[in-house]
């Protein structure tokens, strides 16, 4: 027996639209809003935890091997802002930052001078001139008995 | 009430998102950590392009904010300026204790030379007291010529001179009733380190040390230039010195109409004679910084500091001009040589100094008797001779410089 045709005209029922009413649309949205949020959020929030400030600048420095420093030489060591004296008594180091206001002092005839106020001193730190009123900072040098050079720059 | 939840997360989510794409254009911190402070501070992530203010300035050693103050970790820049000394000049005479001073700058001892902020603030060019002691003196408002009143109240700590006030009340034009002063009150007060410019590239400066060590090419105020220096050229000393002048009789500042054709005439003086070297040096070749800020002690008028004559450095047909021969490393000819290096000034050398023994350390004897002079801001070197020895007429009680104009002058 065939299915006899249905005489109901009105158009087929939109099964989606009856399934999602008004409510659970909005319901819907606010969890598919939270959500993206707490996301964005969330990555916000690591994106602040994440951040790491500038490290502070190392007090000590690896110099080494110490025979590569010849007795008599005086070497520069730029990043620690601090110079390398190497003479018969042994290893000493004096900061290069002018004891008057900070400057890198730079090395010159005879010496070390201030570029910014003329601060000057002589080789192994002692104050010629002003306006600094005093000697250059000494620093402490550590010899490993594997024969490395430590250079410490804190105080 | 549900719609309104889907609202407020959707607002929730724009507010998130939008906070996102601001943190995303936020410029990467560049980080400073100066000498002098020792405390980070990120200026430099908006202002790296700016040049150095002067080699006694590194940024690397002083950094921005020991100098000029404001917020050193903030990234916004309204938040970061907020805090700011003295606008764009932290040398306003208003924050420039806060800003330039402290013992290990310019707030220094005397006997070190560095005692700047204390004689600027007493100098005339600051408190103006000899123009309000004699506009007042000649209204009636004060019986002698004396100074009682500055711009500003002020008090003197380095006073060395005996026949000098203590302090300055501040000058009140409420408390004034001549019409003539009222009109100088309106008028003339624009004439000290305190006060803003008139307007116009003519007149154009800053206030406070930058009034004379921050030179402003062209007096164009917006642009803003980011530099001291000791090498100030004439033009600096104008804004101030050469603009113009008052009309007695109406009481108004009248300025210059002329536009001078070369530096003989670019004087607004219309009767006064000039000789060579006051139309072919810096006014700072021979005025010296005593003259030019101060000396500690309260003077009345400007011919109470400013002293230097044509005898400074010619001498007289007696005598020959006062020098010293440097033999301290200390000394502080060399430090001032330092700070504007136009001369090799060394231990040694032999200078001019003054009568009150202050350095012309730009100006060194020659073996032949004979003396140079470096320009401090041209770098120009002239060469000249005492007047001893020559056949100059001048009369021996007639020493002043007027005396010297009256033949050395020329004819404008």
């Amino acid at each position: 027996m065939s299915a006899m045709p249905s005489n109901d005209k009105r158009p087929s029922p939109d099964l989606t639209r009856e399934s999602l009413s008004r409510r659970d649309f909005l319901a819907l949205s606010t969890r598919l809003l939270l959500a993206i949020g707490g996301l964005v959020g969330l990555g916000e929030l690591t994106r602040f935890l994440s951040f790491t400030p500038d490290p502070a600048p190392p007090e000590s420095y690896d110099l080494s091997p110490a025979d590569q420093y010849a007795v008599g030489s005086s070497t520069i060591i730029s990043q620690a802002r601090a110079v390398l004296l190497h003479t018969a008594d042994g290893f000493s180091a004096l900061s290069l930052v002018c004891p008057h206001l900070g400057c890198t002092l730079k090395p010159g005839p005879g010496g070390y001078a201030c570029p910014c106020h003329g601060s000057s001193f002589d080789a192994k730190g002692h104050l010629k001139n002003g306006p600094a009123n005093k000697p250059m900072q000494a620093l402490r040098i550590e010899q490993t008995p594997d024969n490395r050079l430590i250079l410490h720059t804190g105080k | 009430m549900k719609l309104a939840t889907v609202f407020a997360s959707a607002a929730m989510l724009v507010a998130l998102v939008a906070s996102w794409i601001i943190q995303d254009r936020q410029p990467k911190p560049v980080a400073l950590t100066p000498t002098f402070t020792g405390q980070v501070e990120y200026c430099l992530t908006c202002h790296a392009d700016l040049a150095q203010i002067s080699t006694s300035h590194p940024v690397e050693t002083f950094g921005c904010v020991s100098c000029h103050g404001g917020e050193r970790l903030a990234l916004d820049a309204d938040l970061a300026h907020s805090t700011m000394r003295g606008g764009a000049n932290p040398s306003d005479l208003a924050a420039v204790e806060e800003s330039c001073g402290g013992a290990d700058c310019h707030n220094g001892l005397a006997q070190d030379h560095r005692d700047h902020i204390q004689r600027v603030q007493t100098s005339l060019q600051t408190t103006y007291a000899g123009a309000i002691a004699q506009m007042r003196y000649t209204f009636g408002a004060q019986a002698d010529l004396a100074a009682h009143y500055g711009v500003q109240a002020v008090e003197t700590q380095e006073k060395t001179n005996p026949n000098t006030p203590d302090a300055l009340l501040a000058f009140d034009p409420s408390k004034e009733t001549a019409p003539g002063i009222l009109k100088f009150a309106e008028n003339c007060l624009t004439c000290h380190l305190e006060a803003e410019p008139l307007p116009g590239a003519q007149t154009y400066r800053f206030t406070g040390c930058a009034a004379c060590h921050t030179p402003t090419p062209g007096g164009d105020p917006e642009q803003i230039v980011h530099r001291l220096t000791t090498a100030i050229p004439y033009t600096q000393c104008n804004t101030c010195h050469n603009r113009g002048n008052y009309d007695l009789r109406s009481m108004t500042f009248q300025t210059r109409s002329d536009l001078a054709t070369d530096r003989l005439h670019d004087y607004y003086q219309p009767i006064a004679q000039f000789t060579r070297c006051e139309y072919t040096l810096d006014c700072v070749d021979c005025h010296t910084r005593q003259e030019a800020m101060g000396d500690g002690n309260i003077y009345s008028k400007k011919k109470d500091i400013q002293y230097i004559q044509c005898k400074t450095c010619h001498g007289t047909l007696a005598e020959l001009p006062k020098t010293t021969t440097i033999t301290d490393p200390n000394d502080l000819a060399l430090r001032q040589a330092f700070l504007n290096p136009v001369i090799d000034l060394k231990v040694g050398d032999t200078i001019l100094v003054t009568d009150k023994d202050e350095p012309l350390w730009n100006i060194r004897q020659l073996p032949d008797g004979a003396y140079e002079m470096i320009g401090k801001a041209t770098g120009q070197r002239f060469t000249f001779r005492p007047v001893k020895g020559t056949a100059c007429q001048q009369k021996v009680d007639q020493q002043e410089s007027r005396y010297c104009h009256e033949c050395h002058a020329v004819q404008r």
